[in-house]
């Protein structure tokens, strides 16, 4: 039964093909602005990733205390960060995820400083992988993980996520996650938010429902 | 009178690549005279992320009580405002992208209570330089950052053309600046030809 499943690891599906093992789905919301347009759009994919059978969790980073990278690139020599807080827990969740959804809204061009302050913290992950070589995702490995961009802005300009890709698919590279997907809407300031626009929040449930598929077929496969 | 220079050193690591052009651009223009500068290194400034509550879009101000309290009648004042920034994870680094953030007061000022951010005799007198390091060589590394940029000086009525760029890659490790080829010529090439354009620009 969807959505019975997700937390009990060894519980078989029943369908020949698919993994057992729950597809882990980590949603982190990037917005200072609790439930607002882009956190109810990260909800929206959480509720169709659960109802497809997915383990969800949802993490909302103005929660969480963690403070900016330092620059200071310690890391490059250890693959460790000097900085502990809640930042390295959360790395550790991230990694374990099948799923990575990184919700943010545009703020003046960019993500927030919340959510790109966590980017910059992967730094110590960068490390092992490009400098320390201590850390290594297969092609496999990538293809069965899934990054998903979740944002909105005000404006209805088409190039106003542009500047927000860049530093995204860094964040997806660095943790061995496919960029799989964006769960975009501009124009909120004209919708009057995302509950007026006319697709949005059935996409993103869409879209959840069928990652956690995808996903759950790839690992049947491996 | 003189031609006053706020400069942000956006950097969490003092004294490396990117503040070095910073301080290679402000001592260019100090050497010109009659140019009063202040440095701000975000480090110190404590200014903290925008909470996203559009407060500002009523009150005209807003409602955190932090650095940019400080900041704020300098911004206005200021001939020319320079940020100087690494790029981290493609993008620009998470302090300086907090203060662009915070600029959002200034941003509801003119285009939703469509007041005045500079008094009209000083519009078109104002300049922004923006001054990045990255540590990988990609000619596209910067791309994630300038947008941003542009809206930080937009919204203090700093357009595009009054906005200049030094954008330097392939620089990583501290200190790294220091042997580019043209870096430290063309930081202080940039500070002569700021201070002479503001200058020409007050019919001096």
């Amino acid at each position: 039964m969807p959505g019975s499943w997700g937390g009990t690891l060894w519980e078989n599906s029943g369908r020949d093909g698919e993994s057992d093992m729950p597809v882990r789905v980590i949603g982190l919301s990037g917005s200072p602005h609790r439930h607002g347009n882009t956190e109810r759009l990260l909800d929206a994919f959480l509720a169709g990733a659960e109802e497809g059978g997915g383990d969800v969790e949802k993490v909302v980073l103005k929660d969480l205390s963690y403070t900016p990278c330092r620059g200071c690139n310690a890391c490059h020599k250890t693959g460790e960060c000097i900085v502990r807080d809640d930042a390295i827990p959360l790395f550790d969740r991230i990694l374990s995820s099948d799923c990575l959804a990184v919700a943010s809204p545009i703020y003046s061009m960019g993500i927030t400083a919340e959510l790109k302050g966590l980017i910059d913290r992967a730094q110590f992950l960068w490390a092992r992988k490009f400098i320390l070589k201590t850390m290594y995702f297969s092609d496999d490995h990538v293809r069965r993980h899934k990054g998903i961009f979740i944002s909105t802005a005000g404006l209805s300009w088409d190039n106003v996520f542009d500047a927000a890709f860049p530093a995204v698919t860094a964040f997806f590279n660095t943790l061995g996650f496919e960029y799989y997907d964006n769960i975009i809407a501009n124009n909120m300031d004209q919708y009057g938010g995302i509950q007026g626009h006319p697709t949005a929040l059935a996409e993103a449930r869409k879209k959840g429902l069928s990652v956690v598929g995808v996903i759950r077929k790839l690992k049947g496969d491996s | 009178m003189e031609i006053k220079v706020l400069a942000f050193a956006g950097s969490p690591r003092r004294g490396g690549n990117s503040e070095t052009l910073l301080d290679w651009v402000i001592s260019a223009m100090e050497q010109e005279g009659g140019v009063a500068i202040e440095k701000v290194a975000l480090t110190e400034a404590n200014v903290n992320p925008c909470r996203g509550c559009n407060a500002c879009e009523k009150l005209n101000k807003c409602v955190q009580r932090d650095g940019m309290d400080y900041l704020h009648d300098r911004i206005i004042d200021a001939d020319c405002i320079i940020l100087s920034a690494p790029i981290y994870c493609m993008g620009i680094c998470a302090q300086a992208k907090a203060l662009i953030d915070r600029f959002q007061v200034f941003r509801s000022r003119k285009y939703v209570l469509k007041l005045p951010i500079v008094p009209p005799e000083r519009k078109g007198t104002r300049m922004g330089v923006f001054l990045s390091t990255a540590g990988q060589k990609w000619d596209h590394v910067f791309d994630g950052a300038v947008p941003s940029v542009k809206c930080f000086f937009h919204v203090v009525d700093i357009p595009d053309r009054d906005i200049r760029y030094l954008m330097v890659n392939g620089v990583d490790e501290k200190g790294a600046i220091l042997s580019h080829p043209t870096a430290e010529r063309d930081a202080g090439q940039l500070g002569r030809d700021v201070v002479g354009e503001l200058r020409k620009r007050r019919g001096e």
